[in-house]
């Protein structure tokens, strides 16, 4: 079947809302506050940023998902000039911060500090990618928002893919069936499954504190992450026809225009991808519903502050007969089998495109 | 053949006479004049009727980059004896506070791409907008300044190809971390070798780099490495 096109500048999520007759409260509420604590940010940190630094945030704040009580995940994304004034910097931003986040960043330390394009860009893979580079650098590309200037935001995401694209040059000049960037897809993959490997360490090492949230986390929004990776490697069969995928690859400087391309479709949060996607094939618009349904109830958990700070203090143990605990498990099952719908289903093309790249 | 020259300004900053006396039997057909200074321009202008200009075939000239909203007609209408002279007008876009009375100057008026310290006309998304306010200016391609813009050339790509029938010739240099124009490096050699078939054999290359006259021919010859001319272009 070939892909329709729908362009859905404004949100794919509220036109998708629509076209179902449904009401995703939690998801649009969460929308608006991401929105309004962004602009709430943009002016607390005037003139704090430059044509070589972005004031980059993450996780919830990025994806559109705000609620009360989430974190506030940001760096400091430098492109430019080693200056020692950067830590002052950092430090000024930090106090910035705190006045409009309820938790410090988290205890890995990622975030809360400065990133360096040049780790990004270069280190990927072999033993100075680390778990902190890893996570920076795919979350640049899946989850992430500059909060005023975007310049060295821009740049760096840029010539982060310019990496994954020109360095899989079976992708670009092969006479390839499919064009799946692998080196890109791999590359989300293995941070889909080093979240995984995480949960089980800092369960283990942060003595079970914090893990159920952190297991709801994984099954949702982490898992958001990686499927909208996956839908962004797919992007060229999913959004393109063959004769605008021709266009983009047939003859020289097809390179720049798949970075173009997949720079532009990075841009929206992981949310508004598979949304673009279930618009694309009418005939999972039922699946769409189970998928954002679950989506938006688990939303809703998080957003309310008390079932928000039980799961925080839920013991493992405690687990098993835990009403809210085993609601959102559920919910994440739901989410799951949705998803497994939209990857396995054989009336579009995503069900070769999974099997042929997405196992093996 | 490809022209390949130099600014002014790259030879010798405001003293465009000294300038004129390094490229002087050189056999260097390009040449683009330099008032990057307000107080560059009059006495450019006034001289440009003495000058001995013959020995090149393709001249253009580099207009202010910094002026106040009160002189700028001034400057326009002083620019306008050099649009009747066909010879492409470089300007800054941040630089125009009012595009109206550049129209005047039409095809001369040659909006040049900029570097990233610039609020607009660094992306082909941005400088779209200033050819909707400018419709029948062309272009002058800076090529260091694409690429310290976006250092993958995606960017370069995007301008050349959104631009390329307004393209009047190129700017050459390595804009550094400074945004200062510098040598060609061995990494700038190279993200330039990427677009270089875009850029067709008939479009000028006017060289920014600072350069003394015991090593014009040397610059060049870089230049020629970085930007091939290509069959395809």
């Amino acid at each position: 079947m070939e892909p329709l096109t729908p362009q859905h500048p404004e949100s794919a999520l509220l036109a998708l809302e629509q076209q179902l007759g449904a009401e995703w409260h939690h998801l649009t509420e969460a929308r608006k506050r991401s929105i309004s604590k962004r602009a709430a940010l943009k002016e607390a940190l005037a003139d704090k940023d430059d044509e070589d630094t972005s004031i980059v945030v993450f996780g919830s704040l990025a994806r559109d998902e705000f609620t009360d009580g989430s974190d506030l995940d940001w760096t400091l994304l430098i492109d430019g000039h080693a200056d020692p004034k950067h830590q002052d910097l950092v430090r000024t931003i930090r106090e910035i911060v705190k006045l409009q986040s309820e938790k410090e960043p988290g205890r890995e330390a990622t975030f809360g500090s400065m990133a360096w394009s040049h780790s990004l860009v270069h280190l990927i893979g072999g033993e100075d990618d680390t778990n902190r580079n890893t996570t920076q650098r795919i979350l640049m590309l899946l989850e992430s928002a500059p909060i005023r200037r975007r310049e060295a935001y821009d740049r760096v995401c840029k010539t982060i893919l310019d990496r994954y694209i020109l360095e899989d040059p079976r992708f670009i000049e092969g006479e390839v069936k499919c064009r799946v960037p692998r080196f890109l897809l791999n590359d989300f993959a293995r941070y889909w499954r080093t979240m995984a490997v995480d949960f089980a360490y800092k369960r283990r090492v942060r003595a079970q504190g914090g893990a159920a949230i952190r297991n709801i986390k994984l099954r949702m929004s982490r898992k958001l992450i990686y499927v909208s990776g996956l839908l962004v490697c797919f992007a060229c069969h999913l959004e393109l026809t063959i004769e605008a995928r021709r266009k983009l690859f047939d003859g020289p400087d097809s390179e720049r225009r798949a970075i173009d391309f997949f720079q532009k479709a990075l841009q929206r949060t992981p949310l508004e991808i598979p949304c673009e996607t279930f618009l694309r094939f009418p005939h999972l618009l039922k699946t769409a519903r189970r998928v954002l349904d679950s989506y938006n109830g688990f939303l809703g958990v998080l957003a309310d502050r008390d079932s928000r700070k039980h799961l925080e203090q839920l013991l493992p143990e405690n687990e098993e007969g835990d009403r809210i605990y085993q609601d959102l498990r559920a919910l994440s099952h739901e989410f799951r089998d949705g998803l497994l719908d939209l990857f396995f289903n054989k009336d579009s093309n995503l069900f070769e495109l999974t099997r042929i790249y997405g196992v093996f | 053949m490809r022209s390949i020259g130099f600014s002014t300004g790259a030879l010798a900053y405001a003293d465009f006479r000294k300038a004129l006396q390094i490229l002087s039997g050189t056999g260097i057909e390009a040449l683009e004049l330099s008032a990057l200074r307000e107080a560059e321009l009059a006495p450019l202008l006034a001289a440009l009727d003495i000058l001995d200009l013959s020995q090149f075939k393709y001249i253009s000239m580099h207009a202010p980059s910094l002026f106040s909203r009160e002189s700028e007609g001034h400057i326009v209408e002083s620019l306008l004896p050099i649009a009747q002279r066909n010879w492409p007008i470089v300007v800054h876009p941040d630089a125009i506070f009012d595009p109206n009375p550049w129209r005047a100057l039409g095809a001369a008026l040659c909006v040049e791409n900029m570097d990233k310290r610039k609020p607009i006309g660094r992306s082909a998304e941005e400088l779209t907008h200033v050819f909707d306010l400018l419709p029948d200016a062309s272009f002058c391609f800076d090529i260091g300044h694409a690429r310290q813009f976006d250092s993958t050339m995606t960017e370069a790509y995007l301008l050349l190809t959104s631009f390329r029938s307004r393209l009047r010739q190129v700017h050459v240099s390595e804009v550094n971390a400074s945004s200062k124009h510098d040598v060609l490096s061995y990494t700038s050699i190279q993200a330039f070798r990427e677009v270089a078939h875009l850029i067709s054999a008939e479009i000028p290359l006017i060289l920014e780099t600072p350069t003394g006259p015991e090593s014009l021919r040397a610059e060049m010859e870089r230049v020629q490495e970085a930007l091939p001319i290509s069959a395809a272009a």
